[in-house]
């Protein structure tokens, strides 16, 4: 088992994921120090030494996601409906996300509201692979999708209207904002049922922060559910050792693998806000080559996983 | 058979239609504009009527929008009707696995089941040998005694039977004695993007735009062309010889044991299937000039043809062929020099049905794939295989078992049911079922039709060998039966 699937689109192929992962992220964090796994869990609001939280990112004005991060997604937008192009495991990955949150939505009885009519909130959405997919169950009465990235908006928007179903515009709505910039519901209850951050705390510098504002999109009941993948030894060796000590394909100590957040981090993070959150639910997938993602126990200790959240308060 | 229309709840929900429609007769100023469905099925064979009888039966793909577009009056179809003791002659053999998923989509009932004969036993032997299987099942292999190997079905029963399912069910917009005059692409508007969806062209001016246009139009697909889909093979310059016989009796093993008879001829396989009492159908296999003489002769002399298939040596049997007239005199001389056992061939023919006698040519057809963007076949516009095995209709309800799961798959997961991404699953699971039991039938067919030759020696072996070998044997019973196709 390795932790293939930093960000999809990143993967040429599934057979050479590390040069992929590790290239693109020597371009994006050229500043960061050295980094070593540490065995020790880090928490995410609380110690100093992995302070995530930004001075200003709590106000509206500033982005969590930084500039080049952003280019290198605009870079992907042409082939990312490609069914055989480097999204292909983010597409196969796409009908798991709605196990996962149905696996949610059903393990709270006060979320069955009937009929249901689901709003959703997708951030991060790229291409929006999974905002379509959502716009088109027939449990949702909306999605909104942001992402900060004008051209992946474009091919978003672009190829949403070759689906009558998806009713872009109304249905279906793609904003080109980030959570900070995205102006927070009014009441708590006037908040999104699902909140999705798939693939995306991994890019972002200060997640607690990130976190702190995402939270406020979810209505009290509601779910915030997210994929990402854990800062393990495991994928501390395919992403960083034999990327960069092994083969020296990146500058040495530029690997931004202390970014990958492992699934207790999370769990820490969301037990310290005071009765905000429910129990999380957690799902560890692996990819196997030739028959795609399957979901694996336990292994949202070393690679990707989902997890999912209720907002009770 | 007037259009039945509810939209409930549709995929491609109303108003996003209506708004479509408002928006194009706005933006085009044109009466006839494409009307949006999820799926578009050409064919009302028995793969097209099963495949929209799975969707509109299961739940979580009953909301799709659905159309159906079919050359022939599909009344006709649904109210067709016989007296008991008449049969059509366009019969296929049901495996257990095709019936209960006929089942499962609640279109079993509705077929005259006292129309629908099981067997349970097969007698398969080479006709210039005498080797033989016998396909019964040996005991302790077998669930029960007397398992019902498959069941003999008129075609025309199964499809009005799902038509009346369909319209129980409702739902589905049906266009039948349509004339499709091209299908082409759609086009791009200010709101939509549709250069990537089929849109069917009636004759009279209807459009049909389809999500996901499934060609369930038989051999000759004309969907399987317009996706551009290459389907290879050969012609076996065989013609299939079918007709309704009428016996002397209901069969050796009476009314709840009744057997299927094959003797591989070196011209191909002559077949005799039970039909409800004193019937049966037939389906023999032969050069196109014999198919042309048996169609010629008289009742008396057909029928001698007949028997003569199951008693008389190759050669005799040759030489009736060259025959004009006469075989009846001809068959009951012959026969008398001719010693066999009289129980291990069908009962004697003793009548065939006014204007059932007709053939059909032979041929082998597997398309390259399945599925294009926005496209998928199935059933006999897929693959068409030598009748052989009796597998080709079931092969069809294999494939849109595959089909309507994959969909209701795609459709529970929020895909667009029309892209490649989404119908995977559908190729990966049926492609190579289907070539192995192509290539199977079309190997027996090669190995039975040689006449003399250093075949016919080894061929005599390998039917003896596949008597006696148990395993091999009850595999080849599960394919039969259908059971088998997991296998691969
Ligand atoms: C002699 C013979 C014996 C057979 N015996 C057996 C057997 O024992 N067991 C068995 O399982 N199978 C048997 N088969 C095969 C079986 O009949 C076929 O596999 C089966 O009918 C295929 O079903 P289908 O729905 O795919 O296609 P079809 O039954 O061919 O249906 C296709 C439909 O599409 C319609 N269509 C075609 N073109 C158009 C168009 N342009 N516009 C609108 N509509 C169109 C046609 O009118 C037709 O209704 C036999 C076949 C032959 C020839």
């Amino acid at each position: 088992m390795r932790p293939l699937l930093r960000h999809g689109p990143r993967l040429s192929r599934p057979a050479r994921p590390l040069w992929r992962t590790a290239a693109r992220v020597a371009q994006s964090t050229p500043a960061a120090g050295p980094c070593r796994p540490s065995q020790r869990s880090r928490q995410l609001s609380t110690t100093p030494a992995l302070q995530h939280t930004h001075p200003a990112s709590a106000s509206a004005s500033s982005s969590s996601v930084n500039e080049t991060e952003i280019s290198h997604f605009s870079a992907l937008a042409a082939s990312w409906w490609d069914p055989h192009g480097p999204s292909r495991p983010l597409h196969l990955m796409n009908p798991l996300r709605h196990d996962f949150i149905r696996t949610c939505l059903s393990s709270s009885p006060s979320s069955s509201s009937s009929p249901p009519a689901l709003r959703y909130l997708d951030v991060g959405c790229g291409g929006g692979i999974f905002a379509e997919s959502a716009a088109r169950l027939p449990s949702t009465l909306s999605v909104t999708a942001i992402d900060p990235s004008p051209t992946i908006l474009a091919v978003a928007r672009a190829h949403a209207r070759r689906d009558p179903a998806l009713g872009l515009g109304k249905k279906l709505v793609y904003l080109n904002e980030t959570i900070e910039s995205l102006p927070v519901p009014e009441s708590p209850a006037e908040g999104f049922d699902v909140v999705s951050l798939f693939e995306v705390i991994e890019h972002v510098d200060y997640p607690a922060a990130f976190l702190d504002r995402v939270g406020q999109f979810v209505r009290p009941g509601g779910w915030l559910v997210l994929s990402t993948i854990a800062r393990t030894w495991t994928s501390w060796v395919t992403t960083n050792l034999v990327a960069e000590d092994l083969l020296g394909m990146v500058p040495k100590g530029t690997h931004d693998w202390n970014k990958y957040i492992n699934e207790r981090e999370l769990r820490g993070y969301f037990d310290g806000q005071d009765g905000v959150w429910g129990v999380p639910m957690v799902m560890g997938v692996v990819y196997v080559p030739g028959l795609g993602w399957k979901e694996v126990r336990g292994s949202e200790e070393v690679g990707n996983y989902f997890f999912g959240v209720q907002r009770v308060a | 058979m007037d259009a039945v229309i509810r939209r409930r709840g549709a995929y491609v929900c109303r108003s996003c239609t209506q708004r479509f429609q408002r928006h194009l007769r706005r933006t085009y100023g044109s009466a006839a504009q494409p009307d949006i469905y999820d799926v578009v099925c050409v064919g009302a064979g028995p793969a097209g009527l099963s495949l929209l009888t799975a969707l509109r039966a299961n739940p979580v793909t009953a909301h799709l929008r659905v159309a159906l577009v079919e050359a022939q009056d599909l009344a006709k179809v649904k109210l067709w009707t016989l007296p008991p003791d008449r049969f059509s002659n366009r019969c296929s053999s049901l495996t257990p696995s095709s019936v209960l998923f006929l089942d499962q989509i609640g279109a079993w009932r509705h077929l005259a089941r006292e129309r629908v004969q099981a067997y349970q036993e097969m007698q398969v032997w080479d006709g210039v040998t005498g080797a033989r299987i016998e396909f019964d099942w040996a005991p302790g292999s077998t669930p029960a005694a007397g398992t019902t190997i498959a069941y003999m079905n008129e075609n025309l029963n199964l499809t009005s039977g799902l038509l009346k399912r369909l319209e129980e069910l409702g739902g589905v917009s049906v266009f039948d004695n349509a004339k499709i005059e091209r299908i082409s692409y759609g086009e791009e508007t200010e709101d939509l993007d549709l250069r990537e969806w089929p849109v069917v062209h009636l004759a009279g001016g209807k459009q049909l735009s389809a999500r996901l246009l499934v060609g369930a139009d038989g051999a000759n697909s004309p969907v399987r062309s317009f996706a551009d889909i290459e389907a290879r093979g050969w012609d076996y310059n065989r013609h299939g010889v079918v007709a309704t016989l009428e016996l002397e009796g209901e069969g050796w093993g009476g009314e709840h044991a009744k057997i299927a008879y094959q003797r591989f001829l070196p011209t191909g396989p002559v077949a005799m299937l039970p039909l409800p009492g004193k019937y049966s159908t037939l389906v023999w296999s032969t050069t196109p000039s014999n198919a042309s003489l048996l169609k010629s002769l008289s009742a008396k002399d057909f029928i001698a043809m007949v028997n003569a298939a199951f008693r008389l040596s190759p050669t005799d049997l040759e030489y009736m062929h060259t025959q004009e007239s006469g075989q009846a005199e001809e068959y009951s001389w012959r026969l008398e020099h001719t010693p066999f056992d009289y129980q291990a061939v069908p009962q004697t023919v003793v009548g065939v049905q006014e204007g059932t006698v007709a053939s059909f040519p032979l041929r082998l057809r597997h398309a390259d794939t399945y599925i294009r963007e926005r496209v998928a076949l199935v059933g006999d516009a897929a693959h068409t295989i030598h009748p052989l095995a009796g597998q080709g209709l079931n092969q069809g309800q294999g494939d849109v078992q595959s089909l309507a799961k994959t969909i209701e798959y795609a459709v529970s997961h929020g895909q667009d049911i029309g892209v490649t991404m989404s119908l995977e699953p559908y190729v990966s699971e049926r492609y190579a079922a289907n070539h192995v039991l192509l290539g199977v039938c079309d190997k027996l067919h090669k190995l039975y039709s040689a006449g003399s030759g250093p075949l016919v020696p080894l061929r005599s072996l390998g039917l003896s060998a596949v008597n006696a070998l148990g395993p091999l044997k009850s595999f080849l019973m599960n394919q039969a039966a259908g059971n088998g196709i997991k296998v691969f």
